[in-house]
Order: C-alpha cells, then structure tokens, then sequence
C-alpha cells in the first residue's frame, strides 16, 4: 500500500459517503471510486466497510435504495439521500468543521 | 424522531421476515461492485484473472464483508434468539419424558396461581365494572360503642341516615344508598327470586354506564315518600326474559308487592357495586315504601350500604374526618327521636372510609383472609415447582456438561451460553405456561365454586384479561427463576477441568445446589401440608361441633305474601293450615312455627329480670327471642336439660312460660337456679313470664360461639306479646332434608292465596356458608400441599435417581469389593432421607412459627397441633424413603462388570 494514502478516522466514513451522496443518487462502487479521485487518492476507503456503513445509513433512514440500471446497463443498487439525511449531513459537516477548527488551535498554538 | 424509528423497524422487520431476499440482494449488490472493479483493471490492461484477483484483495474478505453487512442490520442479537431457539427445540424433543415433567410440573404451578389470582383478584382488588376513578369511590361504615362495651363497625344504614349525611358531609360530591337483595319477581307460575339492585338514583352517576335502552332513574323519581314504581332490567335479565327486544320498555312487571314500568336496560355486565349481575335496578324509595310507607321517617330499618366519591383532592384521611362529623350529626338526629339512646360522646361514633370491595373492609369475612392465605400458598407451589424445574434443569446441564465445555472451547462466550440456557428454560415455560392455562380454565371453576355460590362460577380464564395477564407475566419470571442457577452454574465451569475429568469428578459440586433445592422444596411441602392438616382438622371440629341442634332432618319453610293482604289472625290461621298439611306429609316428623332461624335471621326483645334493669341486661349481650310449638324442641332435637320444654298447654289462656339456654341462665342468674326465676319483655310492669326449663346451649350467629344467650316462648304466648303471624317454619323430616325439600315446597305452595308463595331450604344449606371458610381452606390447602407434596417426590426421585447414574463407577467399585445389595440400597436411601430430614426440620419450625398467625382462622385446634406436625414430618420421610428406594433397588442390581466399563 502506498505511503501517501491515509486510512479514515473512526466515524468519518458516514459524513463522506453522505456527502458524496448529496451530489447525486450513487451505487456503491461509484462512491467508493468517486471518494477516491476526488481525495486525489489520498483517502483510503477500504471497499469491505463501505457496505456495512451503506446498509447501516439505509437502517436509520439517512439514505434510501433503489435498484436501477447501471451506467453500462446492468442492475446496480442506487443510493440517495433521504430528507433526513440531509438534515444530518449538515449536522455532521458543522461537527466535522468544528472539530477540526479546534484541534487546528490547539496545534497552533506556540 | 418517529419516522425515524418507524424505518428503522420496518427495515429490520424486513431483514427478519425477508431473509432470502435480503440476502441475495446483498450478494448481487457486491457482485456489482467486484465486476465493476474487476472491468476497472481490465481496461487498465489487466489480464481478466489478474483483474479478478486484484478487485477481491481491493475488497478484503468477501465472506467477511458479506457477514459485517449484514450484522449492520441490526438483527444479529433477534438471529442468535432464533439459532436458540431451534436449538432448545431440538433438545427438547429429544428427550421427551424429562420436557413432559418440566411442563407439567410448571404446569400445576403456574395453573393453580392463575386460579387463585382469580378468586383473590374478585375478592379484592377488581373495582365494580364501569366504575369512573374507582380510586375516589369509597364504602363507608360506622364504629359505635355498643352497649356491651364493644366497638363494632356496621355498613348498614336506614333512609334517614342517608339524608343527614347527604346535608351534612361538605367533602363527597355524591353519597348514595345501594342494597343487592333477593326479590321475588313476576307472577303466579312464573315467580321467581332474582338478584337486585336497590339504589339512589346518584348511584348511577358514580358509573360510566349508559343505558343500552331507555334511560336509567332520576332523582325525581327517587324521591320520599314513595318514588315512583320505575325499574331498570340487567342485561342479563333482558336478554333471557324479554328476548333482548326494545319493547320491553313501558312493560310492568311484578316485583314483590308492587308492579313496576320497565324504564330502562343497563349495559352488559354492569353490576353497579356488586360482583354478580342484578337482574333489576330498582329506586331506593320505591322500594322501601313498598317495605314500609314510613321508612323515610325512621331510623328503625337500617338496610342499605353507604357508598361516597370523594371531591377531587380529598383525601381518604379528610373523608374520614369530614363523615365522622356526618355520623355524629346523624347519631344527634337519631337521639331526639328517642332519647333512651346514651349520648355521642359515648359512643363515639367514627367514619370507615373502606374500599368498595367488601372483602377489604373492616367487616371482611374470614373467607377473604383464607383466599390471601391460599394466594400466599399457591405461590410457594410456584416455588417448589420452580425449585424442581430448576434441579432437572441442573441435573440437565450436568449431563450435557461436556458438550458444553467443547462449545465453549471452540469459542463459545459464557454469555451466548447463558442465553442459551434461558431460552430453554423460556421454551420450557411457555410450554408450561399453555399447560397452565388449560389447567387454569378447568381447576378455576371447581375454585370459584368453592370459595363464592355456585351461580358465580361461571368465570372464564381464559377470557378474564387480567388473569391471562397474570398467568404469562408470571411465566416470564418462572423461566427467569427456573433457568437462572443452571445457567450461571454451567457458565462457571472450568473448561479444562470438564473436557478432562468427564462427569465423575464434578457430580459433587452441583450435587450441593441441587440438595439445597431440595431441601427447601421439602420445607415448603412440610409448611402447606401443615396447613393442610390444620384445616382439615378445623372441619372435623366444626362438623364435630354440638349445634345445639341438629341440621341434616331440618327443612326450613318461609311463606313470602307478597301483595296478598292478611290480618295478623289471618296469616296466624294461614300458618296454622301449612302446619296442619306439613304433618300429613309422608315422612315428616314434626313440625313448629319458628321465628329466629340460626345463622339466617335474629330477633331479639328488651329483657328485664327482677334484679336487672333493661339496660344492664343489654350489657350483658343480645338475647335471642324464639319461639315454637310443643313440637319445637322434638322438630330442632335441641335438648331439655331440666325443667320441661314447650307444652301443648301453654296457650293465650295459661301462666306465661319460657324455657332459657344454659347459658342464659348462667349470665342473667349467675350460681342459682334459673327455674322459677322471673323475666319480663319491654317494661317492668307487665306480666312475670317464669322460667320452666333450660335447654342445651345452641350455635346461632357463629360457629366458633356455643353459648348463644336464647329463650324459647310457646308460639301463642309469642303472638299475645308481639303480635300475630309469623310466616317461618321448621319441618323435621325421616332422613335427610335435602331429599323432602322440594317435594314439601310443591305440597305447601297449593295451599297459599293469590301470589303467594312458599320457599323451602334445607337447614344445611343455611348453614354451609357459614363453614366455607374452614372447608375452602382445608379443600385448597390439601390440593396445593398435595401437589407440592408430588411435586417434592418428583424432585427426589430425579435427583437420587440422577446421583445414582453418576455414582454407577462408585457403586460398581463397591459390589466389587464386595457390598451386598442392602449395603448400596442403604448408601442411596440414606442420602434421600438426610435431605428430606434436613427440610422437615426446617419446614417444621417455619410451620411452628407460621402457626401462630393462621390461629385465628382455624377452629377447635392450635396452629401448633403436635397431631398434624408430627403426622407430617412422618408422611414427608416416608415419601421421601419411597422416592429413593427405586432408584437404590436400581442401583443395587448393578453389574460391576457393565458399571465399570462404561467411563
């Protein structure tokens, strides 16, 4: 594995699939592809916990499936993002900027 | 937030319900994914087996992902229970006669407190059907200084009572009058005594029942001097006497002496503050005028109960504050209609603000308390039953003991294998508990019967929410209590220990706990079948208790006239015609008039004697007055014991004569002859009756009293003194009443004028609810002690049994050496009786200490009696000789060859 690439901190995976969900109605390898390009590759997003976290948002009604036809027309399972999950998407992001606006203080500080 | 959870359920549901379809839309979906990746590789000029082998290692572990994915649904914990579950099946199928005695014996505990919940949850708890805030709505009664000195509470009150407590009570926002008697209703052919209501029309405001048709009674209509003659019909009776049809309303109908409009039909099941359904509803005023025209100028009829609701925020405590300067007010207004009354400071008259179930009160019966004692009983069936589930349990586990090590050594977690045992022993449960149930319906009618009247057993189980509510509750925590110790106890073991040393070393260890159930199992038998024998005792003594009289030849006669107007010498000619036709009957032996009726009725005069005065007479006690014919005491068998009893001379004509009870003489002329001695009714100034003879002491008003203070009067010299008429009879049958009764009714009712009508009993059928108490105690308190004595036996015999199997090496080592088949039979048989001894002990001293506290109950022996403890411990070591003896002859015909090879 590459040096450069970065594994995700605990929990962050939800709010990048979420995000990546709010651009558009996704299946999950799209996701997994699109997080990777758009991170220039640095985000490692390992491919077996990505189902575990769709499934589990599909739980809570974050997001919602629908089977349709893929981009070379086979069946795929499409994701998008329900009322809810826009809501906690936005929760999430202020969390997520509040987070890292602090811990980049206390970093600052000299 | 909901919608939120409302996805979320039906997301797992579908996880639960649509397994496969959920599942293979889950490998299509990272099917998609591999291909997809695998196509990536390929058009970056990978070789398609290349690509493959890429796209998987990209994903990690499929079978892993495929696994995690899943468990994301939130399902796993709802898998695992259902895994449990076939399994415990499983098991449970597989040895039938162990699952057979688990379910039946939870069976016969769960069952026969389901039964007893009912009776107890009728007696006390369930509030009146359709009762608004039942918490608020109270029975009142009132505690006076009796003039013997004694404080007694009374619930009865008369119309005038009712009213000063309506005007002066601040703190009730309704207080209403309501009676539940027997009337007769219709006419000629058709009559028949029904079950009734008479209440104030506010009674009805303190339900949320509405008239199915018609409306109820009003106030207006409820109103001094006489009401108006309105009737409301139960459901019940509508239904079965006119057919359910609306036009019932506007019919008359004849309901004792009077005809009533029908106005009105109470909903289903409404039994205003009773527990039994009323066939009618009738206003209290209309009634009573029909009783008596002046009932609502006098304080000389007291009838009815007292029920209040109390304004919002009263307090039982104010309540009671606020009606105790109701009562003293109301004593005051009784005083000045007549004075002789001795002041309220004296008789301190105070308010009981009692729940509405009578049974809860301060007049509750002793049929309430045995029902708590039996409910108390029941449970600790429960126990023992639980006790043995939880040792076959055990016995189970340890049988399984290294089944359950290699689990746990291929990875088993202690709390994945402790679940499993509770779901065993929650399968076990509900299967017991659907035992239960069937057994609940079929013993709960046989209880009602024996704890209320035959006409209020027809009480369902299964349909009774509360009881079915009851009965699986109670399951839930069986299968707690029965599966916790063998759970916790195979969770503990230490792995290495069992894979190595197989069952033989650790039989010892579980062996401690499963004695331990054992002995309070067979403590808990011995305490129920103490209180088996104490009963039973208690009825013989109540059976074996001289009456005074004797019951079994007895048919009680009462003539009800109804509307039929007769003059005092009328009905005296009347009576004197049904005595006349009584005695041309084919196997009667005699017959009297009478008028106090033990156990039923009493009738009681002022007394003075020519050294006491009224009132220290009535300081004494209440005399009963009776009264017969020269036939009296030949009828009753009440014996004379000296002097002469009622003779055919004692008429209007001759010196007045009475005949006295010892232990009136005793009381009134204490250390002399009470013959000669001089009594006189009412004043000082009328007429010495002398006394002639003394007759044996009788029971009259309770069991457990033989000195009931009676006199006897000839019947003419009755009548010249207190009046004509007279509508009772006694008739003293060849053999046994119940066998004449009906057929003496048929003769006598021919004989009586227009609606009229004859009611005969025989005498023991008055008496029998006096006895319930004594016979339901001892009836429930065998059954259960029987069954918890079963129960005990099943427990030692598995667990001997179980001890024996695993001892079989031991046991073949010993033949071998030598051992006869006495010495093993010994070995086995010792272990059971040490256990059983052990538990006799303890239930012995815990059923001497209970003895005291169910002393009040019992009647004619101590709650220690030496007879029943003793007969006990005997019976509980002879069973447990019994239970062990299979097992040890078992044991004692073992092969040493066979024995010691099996390991």
């Amino acid at each position: 594995m590459d040096d450069h690439r970065l594994d995700l901190p605990q929990g962050t995976l939800d709010l990048l699939i979420l995000k990546s969900l709010s651009l558009g109605p996704q299946h999950g390898w799209a996701i997994s592809e699109r997080l990777h390009d758009v991170s220039r590759e640095t985000l490692q997003v390992p491919q077996g916990s990505l189902y575990p976290a769709l499934h589990r948002l599909e739980r809570r009604g974050w997001i919602r499936a629908e089977w349709g036809a893929s981009e070379n027309n086979r069946r795929a399972k499409y994701y998008e993002l329900t009322r809810a999950g826009h809501k906690q998407l936005d929760t999430e992001t202020e969390q997520w900027r509040r987070l890292t606006f602090a811990v980049s203080l206390v970093l600052d500080m000299s | 937030m909901f919608s939120e959870l409302w996805s979320d359920v039906r997301y797992r549901m579908r996880t639960i319900f649509r397994r496969e379809v959920v599942e293979a839309e889950m490998n299509d979906e990272l099917r998609f994914h591999l291909e997809r990746e695998t196509e990536k590789y390929i058009a970056q000029g990978m070789a398609p087996d290349e690509a493959r082998r890429r796209a998987t290692i990209a994903f990690g572990g499929v079978n892993r992902t495929k696994d995690d994915t899943f468990d994301a649904h939130g399902t796993a914990l709802f898998d695992q229970f259902v895994q449990d579950l076939r399994y415990a099946l499983r098991g449970l199928r597989a040895r039938p006669l162990f699952t057979a005695t688990v379910v039946v014996t939870l069976g016969l505990g769960v069952g026969a407190n389901a039964a007893m919940f009912g009776v107890i949850d009728r007696l006390m708890f369930r509030p009146p059907r359709f009762l608004r805030d039942p918490a608020s709505v109270n029975r009142v009664f009132v505690t006076t200084t009796e003039p013997t000195g004694k404080r007694i509470p009374t619930s009865k009150f008369g119309y005038l009572d009712l009213i000063t407590f309506q005007k002066t009570a601040r703190r009730e926002t309704a207080i209403a009058g309501a009676s539940f008697r027997s009337l007769a209703v219709g006419e000629g052919e058709n009559t028949r005594v029904r079950h009734a209501a008479v209440m104030s029309a506010n009674a009805f405001t303190m339900f949320d029942a509405h008239p199915v048709l018609g409306r109820f009674f009003t106030a207006d209509e409820d109103a001094p001097p006489a009401g108006q003659d309105v009737v409301v019909l139960g459901y019940g009776f509508w239904q079965s006497q006119y057919g359910g049809r609306d036009d019932a309303l506007g019919k008359l109908l004849k309901i004792g002496p009077k005809r009533y409009r029908v106005i009105g039909v109470a909903p289903e099941g409404f039994t205003a503050f009773d527990d039994e359904e009323p066939a009618l509803y009738l206003p209290l005023t209309a009634y009573a005028a029909g009783q008596s025209p002046t009932f609502y100028k006098t304080y000389n009829w007291t009838w009815f109960d007292l029920f209040v609701r109390r304004a919002p925020n009263v307090s039982v405590m104010d309540a009671t504050a606020d009606l105790t300067h109701a009562a003293v007010a109301d004593w005051n207004a009784m005083r000045e209609t007549s004075p002789a009354l001795a002041p309220a400071e004296k008789v301190r008259p105070e308010a009981i603000v009692a729940p509405v179930q009578t049974a809860r009160g301060p007049n509750a019966g002793p049929t309430a308390q045995v029902a708590v004692w039996i409910g108390g009983v029941a449970a600790v069936v429960l126990l023992v039953a639980c006790a043995n589930v939880a040792n076959l349990l055990l016995a189970r586990s340890m049988r399984r003991r290294r089944e359950i090590a290699v689990r746990r050594a291929l990875g088993g977690s202690r709390g994945r294998l402790i679940r499993q045992m509770l779901t065993e022993s929650f399968v076990l449960s509900v299967l017991g508990a659907i035992a239960g149930l069937v057994g609940a319906q079929l013993a709960s009618r046989i209880v009602m019967k024996i704890f209320f009247d035959a006409t209020a057993a027809h009480m369902s189980v299964l349909a009774d929410s509360r009881t079915l509510f009851f009965a699986l509750a109670m399951t839930v925590v069986v299968a707690m209590l029965a599966g916790i110790v063998p759970a916790l106890h195979s969770g503990r073991d230490d792995l290495a220990d069992s894979l190595r040393g197989g069952m033989r070393e650790m039989a010892h260890r579980g062996s401690r706990i499963r004695s331990t159930l054992l002995v309070f199992q067979t403590a808990l038998s011995v305490i129920l079948l103490v209180g088996a024998g104490l009963f039973v005792r208690s009825v013989k003594a109540v059976d074996a208790a001289p009456l005074g009289f004797e019951s079994d030849p007895l048919v009680y006669v009462e003539m009800q006239l109804r509307d039929v107007k007769l003059t005092g010498a009328e009905e005296t000619q009347l009576t004197n015609r049904l005595i006349g036709e009584a005695q041309t009957f084919p196997g009667v032996a005699a017959v009297t008039p009478t008028n106090s009726v033990p156990f039923w009725s009493f009738e009681g005069h002022t007394l003075i004697t020519d050294g006491m005065s009224a009132d220290s007479v009535r300081k004494i006690g209440h005399f009963l007055t009776q009264t017969g014919s020269s036939d009296y005491f030949k009828a009753t068998g009440t014996r004379i014991l000296r002097g002469r009893g009622i003779e055919a001379g004692d008429r209007t004509d001759a010196p007045p004569v009475v005949v006295v009870s010892e232990a009136m003489g005793k009381v009134l002329w204490p250390g002399a002859d009470p013959i000669g001695k001089c009594i006189r009714f009412r004043s000082d100034t009328m007429p010495c009756v002398s006394v002639v003879g003394v007759a044996e002491n009788v029971r009259a008003q309770k069991l457990t009293d033989g000195a009931e203070l009676a006199y006897y009067l000839p019947i003419e010299q009755y009548r010249t003194v207190f009046g004509e008429g007279l509508p009772y009879l006694y008739v003293r049958v060849q053999g046994r009443a119940e066998n004449y009764a009906e057929a003496i009714r048929a003769r006598l009712q021919k004989m009586m004028p227009g609606s009229a009508y004859v009611i005969t009993k025989p005498m023991n059928e008055i008496l029998n609810p006096s006895k319930r108490s004594w016979t339901s105690g001892a009836t429930m308190f065998s059954a259960l002690g029987g069954l918890a004595l079963g129960l005990a036996a099943i427990g030692l015999y598995a667990v001997i049994a179980f001890g024996v199997a695993q001892r079989m090496n031991e046991i073949g080592v010993r033949i071998a050496l030598g051992a006869v088949p006495s010495d093993v039979i010994r070995l086995v048989v010792g272990e059971g009786v040490r256990v059983t001894v052990i538990g006799v002990a303890i239930g012995g001293v815990a059923a001497w200490a209970a003895g005291k506290k169910i002393e009040p109950l019992l009647f004619g022996v101590s709650g220690r009696d030496p007879i029943v403890l003793l007969s006990v411990a005997a019976l509980l070591v002879g069973v447990g000789v019994l239970a062990s003896l299979i097992p040890a002859s078992r044991a004692a015909g073992v092969d040493p060859n066979t024995a010691l090879r099996t390991e």
